[in-house]
Parts: structure tokens; sequence; C-alpha cells
């Protein structure tokens, strides 16, 4: 179990959990399938069992990955709340208007080619 | 270790700050619920969990299966706001609440057994419990619905 030190809502956290390719890179397996096991996830990334359990344990302090036990294994589940959080926090507010229309005009264009 | 099994077992974690009675409140009482779960009144008592619509269509019922105020609820889920859903398995529901230091709870939402349930697996996944945990969590917090904030 993770433990918490001071505030525990901490979106740097998340943003910096999220600031690793591998890290996004587990998260995305565990979204196509959930509930997976330190060893179903090592054998998908070239990266020692140690590497993995270490980007493992930064997710599971930014609450982006909750482990469950069952029997003897433990197994990673994909929480996505905090990205949630994280958009209604920064997102949402600035999709509304002049950064909405650029964002429109890129997908546009680029979707246009 | 069956892989099916993983797959129908749906895991949501947010961080609260408020007491525990506070979040319990929330969820069981309607009143509360009609602020953030899509405009339903669910009571969840010892024996039942039961859920109205805003216009008062049945949208769930179901037994509970464990009432610990104000720590762990877990109870019976049937879709009964859809047609074809209705029809699928019920699957279970437990909300955990532990409290953190720093005035902090950890809400812990498994939404499993969904086996039997595919389209309810599947509507009740991504935006879905989401979008209704993180009302919970600012209605707690400030008092004031997702929605209307």
């Amino acid at each position: 179990m993770v433990t918490y030190h001071g505030r525990v809502e901490d979106d740097d956290r998340v943003f910096k959990a999220l600031a690793d390719p591998t890290r996004r890179l587990l998260l995305d397996r565990l979204f196509e399938r959930d509930g997976r096991t330190l060893t179903e996830l090592e054998s998908e990334l070239a990266m020692t069992r140690f590497g993995v359990m270490k980007h493992l344990r930064v997710l599971a302090e930014a609450g982006l990955v909750v482990t469950r036990k069952s029997g003897r294994h433990t197994l990673h589940f994909l929480n996505p709340v905090p990205i949630r959080l994280i958009h209604d926090r920064w997102i949402d507010k600035y999709t509304a208007g002049p950064s909405s229309a650029l964002a429109d005009l890129k997908r546009e264009l680029e979707e246009g080619t | 270790m069956n892989t099916t099994s993983a797959q129908t077992t749906q895991l949501y974690q947010v961080f609260i700050k408020a007491t525990p009675d506070r979040i319990w409140e929330a969820i069981v009482k309607p009143e509360l619920t009609a602020k953030y779960f899509h405009g339903a009144r669910i009571t969840n008592d010892a024996q039942r969990h039961i859920s109205h619509g805003p216009d008062g269509e049945l949208w769930g019922d179901g037994p509970v299966l464990e009432f610990d105020p104000p720590r762990r609820l877990v109870h019976e889920w049937r879709s009964m706001y859809d047609p074809d859903m209705a029809q699928e398995q019920p699957s279970r529901v437990t909300w955990e609440i532990e409290p953190l230091d720093g005035g902090y709870c950890k809400l812990t939402l498994t939404h499993d057994r969904l086996d039997g349930a595919p389209k309810t697996a599947a509507s009740v996944s991504g935006a879905g419990w989401m979008f209704v945990l993180s009302g919970l969590k600012t209605l707690v917090e400030t008092g004031t619905p997702l929605a209307d904030g």
C-alpha cells in the first residue's frame, strides 16, 4: 500500500508520472486489458523486472495504478480518475473559446491532408 | 490467472478531503446522490440498493450484500435504466472508504462480476464511474454539484 505524505491530492505527481514514455506505455497496456500481474506487464517491455516495478510504483503513488491481491498474485488496475480530475481542472477550462477554435483548425487541417 | 475475470473487474479510486461520515452520507442518501449520479435518487440501507431516475422510474434494485457504515458498502448492480442492459446478469459494486492523514479519505469503487453483463461493463467504464466519482468528490468537498460549478 502506498503511503502518502502531506497533501495526497497532488497534480504534480500525476504530471510527473505521465512525463515518461514507459509509464504511459504501461497505462496503455492496462487500458487495453486491466488487472495484470507484474510478470505479464514485464513480458511486454524491454526492461528488467526491477525497472518495471519502479515505474509501477511511481504510477501507484500518483494514484494512476491501484493494486489488488488475488490469491498469490498482485493485479494492477488502471485508475483513470486522477486523469479525469486533471482534465476537469486544466482542460475543460481552456477548451472553451479561442484555444478550442485553434485546436479545431489544427485537427481539420491535419485530417484534410 | 484467468484473464477474462480481470477484464470484468473495474476499479476506480479517488482521494477526497472529507470525513468518512460525509462521504458515506453522499453514497446512501437519495437527496445527495441526485446531485452527482446522473440525477438518480439512490437509497442504500442494510437490505436494499434502490435507484430512481429523475422522473421516478426504477433505475436499479438489488440486495445490499454488506453494509458497514461508514467504511464499506457492497450491493448488486443491474442497469435497469436501459432495456438491453436490464436483461443482463446482475453485477456487483463495492464502495470502500479508508481514512488517511490530513483529513483525506481514499474512496475505492470496484465494479466486478461483470462477466454476464458485457453491455453494462462497457457502459460504466471510461467516463461512466469517473464522472460519478469526480462529481461526488466535488459535491462533498465544495457542497456544490459538478454540473452547476
